[in-house]
């Protein structure tokens, strides 16, 4: 039976895809979540309503850091970038990702 | 960190944050719907919707960046903290004299005040060590004629059925004398016992370590059973627990050992053992000291008014013995611990503070020194943008390393006098089982002392430093002093010297006290005299005639010895434990007086040749001789207070005096003949009043305990000891185990006086120490202003100010510090000096010779300590001064 929510993010992941996202230089909300949308091919949608406490839990936890600047239309926008120890969290999380995917892979993809 | 840092000092107030954030996002994603084809109303409703219930997604946000800015700032303040820690520790190893100095002079001050914490935690602040101690009281009966009289037995067991206020009440007689006990190998030991009435453990609340406590049924069969203290059962049996349920021998009757009690209970009195009292007591007799556990919830005054009605209800039910017989009741702690030490504790606490607080006020003086030199840092410093809230937390910061360095030692200089303080302490000064230890409490006492101290002598320093204008100090030389700062100095050090001023002036009322108790008229003139208790075992001598041939033999041999002068028995020591009790009396022929009425006196037991022996002059009539024998006319000697007080002129010599037991009032009184008057003497070396002493021939009232008295010829006493316990052997092998409590009377007359020697001696060492630290607080800032003012003395002088002049000068400041000081901590004096009333004896408040001494003791300190700076000044070479820029 297919299930009925085939973009739900798994717990936790979210967290991994915005420091990806930031991987690649400041950005604000709005661009982080467009990007995942983008990148994931909106397979995976981001939930917006989730995506700010992400941030700020983020930001609390002193993975990311934010400053107020100007968004690419002139606006004041708050963007965010990759602290470093953000940058260890995702390398850590990929890491922790890649040997999660790896051993579904194995058992569901068996022949 | 550093961009976070800057974009947290740059931010929007966070609600503010939040609404524009969800706002851009909400802008942006319409527009991007409109981009793709939708109409603007729409699109704001998807993008708005999209985002759920905006109202929770803030909430959470700002409750976020709340914390954030929390965790933030703590972040800051604790990274800032490290800074400061690590700058001070640079800035202090860079001046190790000037550390060295302080760390150690805060290390006594803390060291001193957290030993005399431990004595005042130990006997005013710690509760007592049994369950609910609030609830637990101590008794006393009283009459009009005596305070604290102990209570009588029957009485305690009425009290215990008519009182609604207690849970129970017991008693135990403090102290009845030891018991011999035979151990396995024929040796045999004294060993101190108490004896107490069912219920006295329970009343504690204390459980047994082995066995069981005393139950009624062993009162009522009467049984032979014992209670021994854990110390004892630990040394004497080595904590073996199948002790409990055999038996030992006991003045040789076998003892049931039926438990073992916590040192705790010793807090009532030092003993080994405790055994139930077996005589049968008539009322009026009182034997006990009472202590009770008050019904929860009920208050001391409840309980009070409540043994009130009781005592009342028994004076009407038994007139002849309880008519005018009240009840004291007081907090068990207030009691055990007795307002004698209670405001030795006081006074310490006092003392010791002074003096924390004259090293407080040195080390700041060191400070302010210091903060003068570094004003140019400390300008640049705040040049560079840092605000003076920041370089004041810096300052203080080093302070607190300051103090924690000599809080650190100072745990060491407190567990070192700790250690050593049972030698400094005499005996006696402490009840029981009050041991000072140097625990966590003391720690705890340590740090809280060290952060007060580090913010009290770093505030004014670090305030006054940072009070200047920048650029006016990093324009200038950098040599100028702020005139501030040299008054706040003067002013510190005036402080110092006031402070020390009232200290030696407490401690020489104390010494004068001392001196007073040990000078005073003690009533016998023998200097020296060995005395010891005999303590004849009762089963050897049953009869009054063999107890007499025995005390007659030791007389004779002991008389016999080469370099005895004289002996005698008693069973008083002048300024030592008195015995035989107390008396009441009534002159036959005067007035009847209300049995309640009667006035009481010391009861005193003496063998004929015992006035000779202490050298104690019967004024009138004679002193006792062979006439006085058993069978004889019952003859007694009056003291001088009973002359003066009861005599009215009359001649006592033929008077007769009924006596009775005190307390005992429907007694037999036995009727006695006055023959002599014997000097007054001393039954304590500070006591107030004259007592009126009784004493009674040995014939005509024998005991079984009694001191022996052995005067030499010439030279020491203690000397004679060996011989003397040789010479009892003699006569009775068996007896020598009975001897005990051997002392001169030098060593009864220091015990006696030895909480005064404690008292002055403390607080002639608190009060040195803080002339002291006064005194360097002087010389300090003397060498300090001779060193910044050497090139106006060299300009003075080249001008033709001769050396007096510029000694003057020098001389002129310290002696306005010093007349200042001393002026201030005498007025102190005079106010304080009041206070100091209750443990003073022979001297007033405002002794003139003390206010003297104390006077010149100060101008003495005051010429050391200007001597250093002066002579430097008097050497400055104007040459060379005017040359230093």
């Amino acid at each position: 039976m297919p299930s009925k929510t085939p973009n739900a993010l798994l717990h936790g992941t979210l967290d991994a895809l915005i420091l990806k996202t930031l991987a690649g230089g400041p950005r604000h909300g709005y661009a982080i979540a467009r990007f995942i949308e983008d990148t994931t091919g909106e397979a995976v949608l981001v939930e917006e309503g989730s995506l700010y406490p992400a941030l700020y839990r983020l930001e609390r936890r002193r993975w990311l850091e934010a400053e107020w600047g100007m968004s690419e239309l002139g606006r004041r926008a708050k963007l965010y970038r990759l602290t470093d120890a953000g940058r260890a969290q995702l390398a850590a999380e990929t890491a922790t990702w890649r040997r999660f995917s790896a051993g579904v892979s194995k058992v569901l993809l068996a022949r | 960190m550093r961009r976070s840092l800057r974009s947290w000092l740059w931010r929007v107030p966070l609600d503010q944050e939040v609404d524009e954030e969800v706002a851009f996002h909400v802008e942006m994603r319409t527009r991007e719907l409109i981009d793709g084809g939708m109409d603007p109303k729409t699109a704001r409703e998807v993008a708005t919707h999209r985002l759920g219930d905006i109202a929770v997604l803030k909430d959470t946000c700002v409750d976020l960046g709340r914390k954030r800015d929390r965790e933030m700032r703590l972040m800051q303040w604790l990274e800032e903290f490290q800074d400061d820690v690590k700058f001070s520790v640079r800035q202090l190893r860079r001046s190790p004299a000037f550390t060295m100095v302080a760390a150690i002079t805060l290390a006594f001050g803390i060291g001193a005040n957290s030993a005399i914490f431990a004595l005042v935690d130990a006997t005013l602040l710690r509760p007592l060590p049994f369950p609910e101690p609030d609830r637990l009281v101590m008794i006393w009966e009283q009459t009009d004629t005596s305070r604290r009289t102990a209570v009588s037995p029957p009485n305690l067991v009425d009290w215990n059925e008519r009182t609604r206020t207690f849970d129970r009440l017991a008693g135990f007689v403090p102290s009845v004398g030891g018991v011999v006990m035979a151990g396995a190998d024929g040796s045999a030991e004294n060993i101190p016992r108490q004896w107490v009435r069912v219920g006295m453990f329970d009343v504690l609340g204390v459980t047994p370590v082995a066995g069981r406590t005393f139950l009624p049924s062993d009162e009522s069969q009467r049984a032979n059973v014992v209670i021994l203290s854990e110390a004892f059962w630990r040394a004497r049996f080595n904590g073996d627990l199948s002790l409990v349920g055999r038996e030992i021998r006991l003045d040789g009757d076998p003892y049931t050992v039926v438990g073992v009690i916590p040192n705790e209970v010793q807090l009532l009195g030092q003993t080994s053992i405790w055994a139930l009292d077996p005589r049968p007591v008539p009322r009026g007799v009182g034997l006990l000291r009472v202590i009770g556990r008050v019904k929860s919830g009920v208050t001391l005054e409840a309980a009070r008014a409540d043994l009130a009605t009781v005592a009342d209800g028994l004076a009407r039910d038994f007139p002849q013995t309880n008519k005018g017989r009240g009840v004291i009741v007081e907090p068990m702690h207030d009691a055990l611990i007795g307002s004698d030490l209670r405001a030795t504790s006081m006074l310490f606490v006092g003392v010791v503070g002074f003096v924390l607080l004259i090293c407080c006020a040195n080390v700041a003086n060191l400070l302010l020194a210091r903060a003068t030199v570094r004003t140019r840092e400390l300008a640049v410093r705040s040049a560079l943008g840092a605000g003076r809230r920041r370089v004041i937390r810096q300052l203080l910061t080093e302070s607190l390393v300051l103090s924690s360095i000599g809080g650190v030692l100072g745990v060491g200089v407190g567990a070192a006098i700790l250690s050593i303080a049972p030698l400094l302490i005499p005996a006696g000064v402490l009840p029981g089982a009050v041991t000072l230890t140097f625990d966590l409490r003391v720690v705890t006492f340590c740090v809280a002392a060290t952060l007060f101290v580090g913010l009290l002598f770093g505030l004014a320093p670090a305030w006054q430093a940072t009070d200047f204008s920048a650029a006016q100090v990093i324009a200038s030389d950098g040599r100028t002093t702020t005139g501030r700062g040299g008054r706040v100095r003067s002013w510190l050090v005036v402080g110092e010297v006031a402070t020390a001023v009232l200290l030696l002036f407490g401690a020489g009322l104390l010494l004068r006290t001392l001196i007073a108790v040990n000078t005073i008229d003690r009533g016998y003139r023998a200097e020296q005299a060995l005395t010891m208790l005999v303590d004849p075992l009762g089963s050897r001598y049953p009869t009054p005639e063999s107890l007499t041939q025995f005390l007659d033999a030791v007389e004779k041999e002991i008389l016999a010895l080469p370099g005895v002068r004289s002996v005698a028995w008693t069973t008083t020591l002048p300024l030592g434990p008195a015995d035989a009790g107390r008396t009441s009396f009534e002159i036959v022929g005067d007035p009847p007086v209300d049995a309640s009425q009667r006035p009481i006196a010391d009861y005193q037991i003496a063998s004929p040749t015992y006035f000779q022996t202490l050298d104690l002059p019967v004024v009138a009539g004679r002193a006792f001789d062979d006439r006085d024998a058993r069978e004889g006319i019952r003859v007694c000697i009056v003291n001088e207070a009973f002359v003066r007080g009861y005599l009215q002129g009359r001649s006592p010599i033929g008077l007769r005096i009924a006596m009775r037991p005190a307390g005992v009032a429907q007694a037999e009184p036995v009727v006695r003949e006055v023959v002599g008057v014997a000097r007054q003497v001393k039954g304590r070396p500070d006591e107030r009043e004259d007592l009126v002493q009784l004493y009674v021939p040995l014939a005509q009232d024998l005991r079984d305990d009694v001191y022996l008295v052995v005067r030499p010829a010439q030279g020491s006493a203690a000397a004679l000891a060996p011989s003397v316990r040789a010479a009892i052997g003699r006569i009775d092998k068996e007896q020598l185990v009975s001897v005990r409590g051997v002392m001169t009377l030098e060593d009864i007359a220091s015990a006696a006086t030895s909480r005064h020697r404690f008292r002055a001696v403390m607080v002639m060492t608190f009060a040195g120490l803080a002339l002291l630290l006064a005194m360097v607080g002087v010389f300090g800032i003397l060498a300090y202003s001779v060193q910044q003012r050497s090139r106006e003395f060299g300009v003075r002088m080249a001008l033709g100010a001769s050396l007096t002049d510029v000694l003057g000068l020098v001389i002129g400041s310290a002696a306005r510090l010093i007349v200042t000081g001393t002026a201030i901590g005498l007025v102190l004096a005079v106010v304080l000096g009041r206070l100091l009333a209750t443990v003073l004896f022979g001297v007033q408040p405002l002794d003139p010779l003390t206010f003297l001494s104390v006077t010149i003791v100060l101008a003495i300190a005051a010429v050391v300590a200007t001597a250093a700076p002066a002579w430097r000044a008097a050497r400055i070479d104007p040459a060379v001064a005017l040359r230093s820029q």
